[in-house]
């Protein structure tokens, strides 16, 4: 059979009607679990797991796919309305979704990130398909040379995440990556940091952080407002629905997304979370309204979002065709698989074709899914905006902490939570952005791991950092993207970069 | 479908009420892991086969195990319904971490599982077998990368071990670290690193594929699923196991203790358990009593001189 | 009301001081802290310290820019902050962290819900405790009972749910 029958043969099995209620039963719990603040989709995912058990093959396959694109979707919805991103792939999506959320515009940046990840899930899933087994030569390619590479690009990328100030930018990125260094270095168990305190060894939970910075941060700066009259949210303003100018700068957005998202999802050392940092960088350099970003640019969520949805497509590349897990719901999703006596691997493609070819076509039937449920929710999401503040903050810092709490109940760590929102709520408070902390968080221990990885191979031979052509041309990129502003600047030609951006593409 | 889940929302919530024999399992590690899925199987299986009436899991992450540990050993003592599990990884976190508390200060039941430590190369390396990769650590020994799993765990103690066996000075090894066995497998197939050290069963599958080659295997004995030799076959004096065990409160009774020995006993002789193994692949390597507790100090004395040879422990 | 700051127009900035002591600070633990890590540079050459220092160095360089900043004058200072609802979801956070474990979930995050909603106006305890409570208490039911996420249990819990 023809990849195209195996999906055709797919899709008639997932088009069942039981298996079609599934589907909804599936987005709608993910969506409900999902859209709670400072819940991400990993934790999502593996709270509703053990839902599907019991279920036919078929069923559980197809509920767990609706659970997972339903929680991620969930995740940005309340990035977007309330600010409270629960995991790092959504904290670019909060920027400017938010953003656009406080000027009224929360129906669109929904409609956006919902038609987006749409979007992009679709066709991450076709790519899947059809290019899975030449994606993951590619994925093989990259070695820590490579890797290091690219997060120096992902550092380049992150700038246009700093807002006004660069000093304030680079203040924030350096407070993540002085945070990153807490605990025990992966490469040599080296103890750094951690001041004797055995809870402080394992480092600092990217998702602790990002609550405490967003939604606690959040929450002590919003009631830190002396009246509050200046900082009025508007629940809507405007249509609910995107515009026509709207339509018009989220489409190239999600195809720009997507092209960005799969291969960085399929790399096992990529990931979700680097995928919307560059993505979020390339709308801020081509959408040509970089003026608006950091005040509610659509292209900085349709971008982001369809990036992040892609990227979940592209682990599936490794895990499938290699039985590689390379993030937490890649490895829950094994788990899944293990429930059926199947160990995804290099010959699941040859052993399972049903599952494998089930498994794509429940991706995107739960991606149709999830635009039907969610298009016609966007209007009851946005009415979150309108409940009282002092019990919708009394909800949000109660499933903040409920993440939290669930993982690690320790002490340690809800004093961390505490820490770091008043920390937050300073940065707030003094302009210095949220974001970068966070980024630093993420990319410090990767470019630091991967660099040293890289020199221990070559045994201390910087010269293999540019040995390869891949690592040398993602080190041009990176270096051209650095400089080329900077030159086109100081020539008093800054017009010209944004004529090139239109022109791109 | 509703049915099943308004099923499972009635079972939990009329849970019935505590029984004698029961037991809270603390998993020192975040659910999700290793001995997260081995704390809960434990609790599934002494629920399903009435050994306990109730038990409960509960996580305390952080450090190699050496967090939950501290917890356990301090706030449990001499209560015989506390158990913890934990692993060969637990020894080495404990003197790499400098942990105030040790497995001296819980009370050791038994060994539960374990898996081998597999040496392998990606099939179009030009090592062929284990005595010319030993070949080549003596000539260079930097010149040998090895990807494995985190620093001062099995896999870098396993190397660090056949380097001591082999005559190589351990010190010079070339271990890379990486943090998931993902990223370890790919940097493997894409001849980013000389060879992999991983639990056998993250290479198997890459094995049976043809992607992979298995070079030996850290056991006494050969391991199901591959025909490579082991490294004390092949001529290096080393034997490791990546197990599993379960522990009790310290400052038991000896009754206590037999209490708990006898419970464990049931539920590693239960088809439930047996069946648990199948399905989570594990083998079972159950060691208990004198033997077990004879084997672990053993281990623990090797582990503390590797690691003072690698010079990860002062 | 807003910007009172501001009137005083381009004095040195303060805060940019403290910032630059903050970022200094933390510089130089992170180059203290370096000194203490015995070199494992191993094969690669560079071993745990050397990050330290890096981002060290930075933090400094950092703390160096912030004073000139400073010293130029500052961007406007802040708005006035009312400092009673900080209080309260800190003093929210903080016995939420006391009392989970002795109290259990549901009276600790009850407590939390309330403190909150006192920092945003509702200071009526009376009605946000037995709420929050109530609330925790089915956010426990749903996670801890039907979802198996192991939430810290205390009496109330173990009352209704048998423990």
């Amino acid at each position: 059979m023809t990849t195209i029958d195996f999906l055709l043969q797919g899709l008639a099995v997932a088009t069942d009607p039981m298996i079609l209620l599934y589907a909804l039963i599936g987005v709608t719990l993910g969506t409900a679990v999902g859209v709670l603040p400072g819940i991400g989709p990993a934790l999502t995912v593996a709270l509703l797991l053990p839902v599907t058990y019991g279920l036919d093959p078929a069923g559980s396959l197809i509920m767990f796919a609706g659970i997972y694109y339903g929680g991620m979707y969930g995740g940005s919805t309340t990035s977007i309305l309330l600010n409270t991103p629960g995991e790092s792939a959504s904290i670019v999506t909060a920027l400017e979704g938010n953003k656009m959320a406080r000027a009224g515009r929360g129906g669109p940046a929904l409609a956006t990130a919902a038609i987006g990840s749409f979007v992009a899930g679709v066709l991450a899933t076709m790519a899947l398909a059809f290019l899975a087994p030449h994606i993951v030569k590619l994925a093989l390619i990259f070695g820590p040379r490579e890797y290091f590479a690219l997060m120096v690009l992902a550092f380049v990328t992150v700038s246009a995440a700093f807002g006004d100030s660069a000093l304030k930018g680079m203040t924030s990125l350096f407070i993540g990556l002085a945070l990153a260094l807490i605990g025990i270095d992966g490469l040599t168990g080296q103890a750094r940091l951690s001041f004797g305190v055995p809870q402080l060894l394992d480092g600092i939970e990217v998702t602790t952080l990002a609550v405490a910075m967003f939604a606690v941060g959040e929450a002590l700066f919003v009631a830190a407002q002396i009246g509050g009259a200046e900082d009025k949210v508007h629940a809507i303003k405007g249509g609910v629905a995107m515009s026509r100018s709207d339509w018009k700068r989220s489409w190239r957005s999600w195809l720009r997304g997507t092209a960005i998202g799969f291969p960085i999802g399929a790399m096992p050392a990529g990931g979700a979370d680097i995928a919307s940092f560059l993505s979020y960088g390339t709308e801020k350099r081509f959408s040509g309204h970089a003026d608006e970003f950091g005040k509610g640019a659509i292209e900085g969520v349709a971008g982001p979002e369809a990036a992040n949805n892609a990227a979940a497509a592209g682990t599936l590349v490794p895990l499938l065709t290699l039985g590689l897990p390379t993030t937490a719901t890649a490895a829950i999703m094994l788990a899944g698989f293990q429930q059926f006596g199947l160990q995804p691997g290099p010959l699941l493609f040859v052993t399972a074709p049903d599952l494998v070819w089930g498994l794509i076509a429940s991706l995107l039937i739960a991606n149709v899914m999830l635009l039907v449920l969610n298009l016609p929710l966007i209007g009851l999401w946005i009415k979150l905006l309108t409940i009282p503040r002092p019990w919708l903050y009394a909800g949000i810092l109660l499933f903040a902490t409920l993440g939290t709490i669930g993982i690690n109940p320790s002490p340690v760590e809800l004093a961390m939570l505490t820490i770091f929102g008043v920390l937050g709520y300073l940065m707030r408070l003094y302009g210095y952005p949220i974001a970068p902390v966070v980024v630093g968080l993420i990319l410090g221990p990767m470019a630091e791991q991967q660099l040293r990885r890289a020199l221990s191979i070559s045994q201390g031979d910087w010269t293999t950092l540019w040995s390869t052509p891949v690592a040398a041309g993602i080190l041009i990129v990176a270096a051209l993207a650095l400089i080329v502003p900077i030159i086109l600047r100081l020539r008093g030609k800054g017009h010209v970069l944004a004529q090139i951006g239109g022109d791109e593409d | 479908m509703k049915h099943t889940l308004l099923s499972a929302v009635f079972a939990a919530a009329f849970a019935l009420p505590a029984l004698a024999g029961d037991y809270v399992i603390m998993a020192p590690a975040a659910p999700g892991g290793g001995w997260d899925s081995t704390a809960r199987s434990m609790q599934e299986v002494l629920q399903a086969e009435g050994i306990s009436g109730s038990v409960q899991v509960q996580n305390v992450p952080g450090a190699g195990g050496t967090v939950g540990l501290a917890q356990f050993a301090a706030g449990t003592a001499g209560d015989p319904t506390q158990l913890i599990v934990g692993g060969y990884v637990m020894v080495g976190a404990i003197l790499t971490n400098d942990s105030p508390v040790s497995l001296a200060d819980v009370t050791p039941i038994a060994r539960l599982t374990g898996e081998a430590v597999g040496i392998a190369v990606s099939a179009s390396s030009p090592i062929q077998t284990i005595g010319e990769l030993v070949e080549m650590m003596k000539a260079d020994p930097g010149s040998v990368s090895w990807a494995g799993g985190s620093a001062g765990g099995v896999d870098h103690i396993t190397v660090g071990l056949l380097a001591k066996a082999a005559g190589v000075d351990p010190t010079k090894i070339n271990y890379v670290a990486f943090a998931g066995g993902g990223e370890a497998l790919a940097a493997i197939l894409g001849n980013q690193v000389t060879v992999g050290i991983s639990g056998v069963g993250e290479f198997l599958p890459q094995v049976q594929a043809g992607t992979m080659r298995m070079l030996a295997v850290s056991t006494a004995e050969k391991w199901q699923g591959t025909d490579a030799p082991t490294l004390m076959e092949a001529g290096y004096d080393v034997n490791v196991q990546n197990w599993r065990m379960v522990a009790a409160a310290p400052g038991l009774s000896a009754e206590q203790k037999a209490a708990v020995a006898a419970d464990i006993d049931a539920m590693v002789n239960s088809a439930g358990w047996k069946a648990m193994l199948d399905t989570k692949g594990w083998a079972n390597t159950y060691l208990a009593g004198a033997e077990f507790e004879a084997q672990l100090a053993k281990e623990i004395e090797a582990t503390t001189a590797v690691l003072k040879d690698i010079g990860l422990v002062k | 009301m807003i910007k009172r700051l501001t009137a005083t127009g381009r004095r040195p900035d303060g805060a940019a001081f403290i910032v630059a002591a903050g970022l200094a600070a933390g510089g130089a633990v992170l180059i203290w802290q370096a000194g203490t890590i015995p070199d494992k540079g191993g094969y690669a050459g560079i071993g745990s310290a050397e990050t330290l220092i890096f981002v060290g160095w930075g933090l400094v360089l950092l703390a160096l820019a912030h004073v000139v900043k400073g010293l130029r004058g500052g961007d406007g200072g802040v708005p006035r902050q009312a400092p009673v609802p900080i209080a309260f979801v800190v003093g929210g956070l903080l016995l939420q962290l006391l009392l989970l474990h002795p109290a259990g979930f549901s009276i600790a995050g009850g407590v939390l819900f309330s403190m909150t909603a006192a920092a945003f106006g509702k200071r009526n305890f009376a009605l946000t405790l037995p709420i929050g409570i109530v609330f925790a208490l089915v956010v426990y039911a749903v996670f801890d009972q039907v979802l198996k996420l192991n939430l810290p249990a205390g009496f109330l819990e173990n009352l209704i749910f048998g423990g």
